[in-house]
């Protein structure tokens, strides 16, 4: 039986906000691995396996920012504080910030119905998630 | 064997609030469902008891309730499965009427947002007879064809108790079903209405809804072809 290919163009398919936000969460859900994946291999390589307990690699994965393996007794602390890993950490962290900024608004929307209520919740939110990524920029390229 | 009944009771003309009434039942069998023991209770022991029942064979959708729990129909919930003591209240997110039933508007009203029927504009074919489609392009959407707009899906979604704004599973079900229609010529318009703030965004994939499934439609994974459908615009 012949059937007519069934594609609604872009502007036609109901990609608006919504579903865009809704795609950036799942996609920096998978960035945050790939990034903390990254940073977990990259402090063993550089010597974690011996120098550094499991807290110390986990919160290296999670935030690599040198200043976190400089209360750890290295021989050389400089090798963790290179502009890759400032690129690394900077990255995780506006990833992380918008994964969980755009996570709470999902769910105020849940419980907020009015639109000037959300409109609210959601000025909040951007001004959090704006101060929270200028303070961790900030300790991340100045530590 | 002997069933315990702890039904939620609610008169609006004489209670200020709810309570939890009690009903043993002797002689109950294991076979029994849960409906014939509702008509027990009102047979004999207070027929001011009230609930919705129509076929009573699991086709309706009338008799849609909280039992232990958990969203089921009463006409095929068996005391074998659901126990010796078993609580019975109203579905969740929808006011109550009386007793065991719920005001259905809000649920009928987000049904009715996403266009359910078929809308096909073209002239029929040449041969003046039905619009045929393969049988692959029908199975496309059987899934979401078995609805019976019980209810047992959006009254077990968080999203929905939280605001009964959201369409919610079975409105987002019939949406399915139309959209994936090869037949059908408003995919567009109802994409449209379900991406609003009210609609697959607000699925955060609890999973309660086809878990509470009478008719065991894998509801998550409908909604979650809608959201592709979003990405993609494939809707066949």
């Amino acid at each position: 039986m012949a059937s007519k290919p069934r594609t609604l163009p872009l502007n036609k398919r109901g990609m608006n906000f919504e579903m865009f936000m809704w795609i950036i969460t799942r996609l920096t859900a998978l960035a945050m691995y790939g990034l903390i994946l990254i940073a977990i291999i990259g402090a063993l390589i550089m010597g974690a396996r011996n120098q550094m307990n499991i807290a110390d690699v986990l919160r290296w994965g999670f935030m690599p920012n040198a200043g976190h393996v400089q209360s750890v007794p290295l021989e050389n602390a400089e090798a963790w504080a290179t502009p890759f890993w400032r690129w690394v950490g900077s990255a995780l962290l506006l990833v992380a910030v918008g994964h969980g900024v755009h996570g709470l608004v999902v769910i105020a929307d849940d419980y907020i119905v009015s639109e000037r209520g959300r409109g609210v919740v959601r000025f909040i939110s951007i001004v959090m998630m704006i101060g929270m990524s200028i303070i961790g920029l900030y300790v991340l390229w100045t530590a | 064997m002997q069933v315990t009944l702890k039904i939620f009771r609610y008169n609006p003309e004489v209670d200020t609030t709810f309570h939890y009434e009690s009903y043993v039942i002797e002689n109950a069998q294991e076979t029994d469902r849960v409906l014939d023991l509702l008509e027990h209770v009102k047979g004999y022991n207070d027929g001011t008891l009230s609930f919705r029942r129509s076929c009573a064979h699991g086709v309706c959708g009338s008799d849609a309730l909280r039992i232990n729990g958990r969203n089921m129909l009463a006409c095929k919930a068996l005391v074998r499965d659901v126990g010796e003591k078993i609580t019975i209240e109203p579905l969740l997110g929808l006011k109550v009427v009386k007793d065991l039933i719920v005001d259905m508007e809000p649920f009928f009203d987000n049904y009715k947002k996403v266009l359910p029927w078929f809308i096909n504009d073209s002239p029929l074919p040449a041969d003046g007879r039905e619009r045929l489609q393969s049988p692959e392009q029908r199975a496309r959407f059987d899934d979401t064809t078995k609805c019976i707009m019980c209810a047992a899906c959006t009254t077990s979604c968080p999203s929905f108790w939280a605001s009964d704004d959201y369409l919610g599973p079975a409105a987002l079900v019939a949406a399915h079903r139309f959209v994936f229609d090869s037949r059908d010529e408003a995919a567009a318009e109802r994409m449209e209405i379900v991406s609003e703030t009210s609609g697959l965004a607000r699925c955060h994939t609890a999973f309660n809804c086809t878990m509470a499934c009478p008719r065991e439609i894998q509801i998550t994974k409908a909604i979650g072809e809608l959201k592709m459908a979003t990405i993609t615009g494939r809707v066949e």
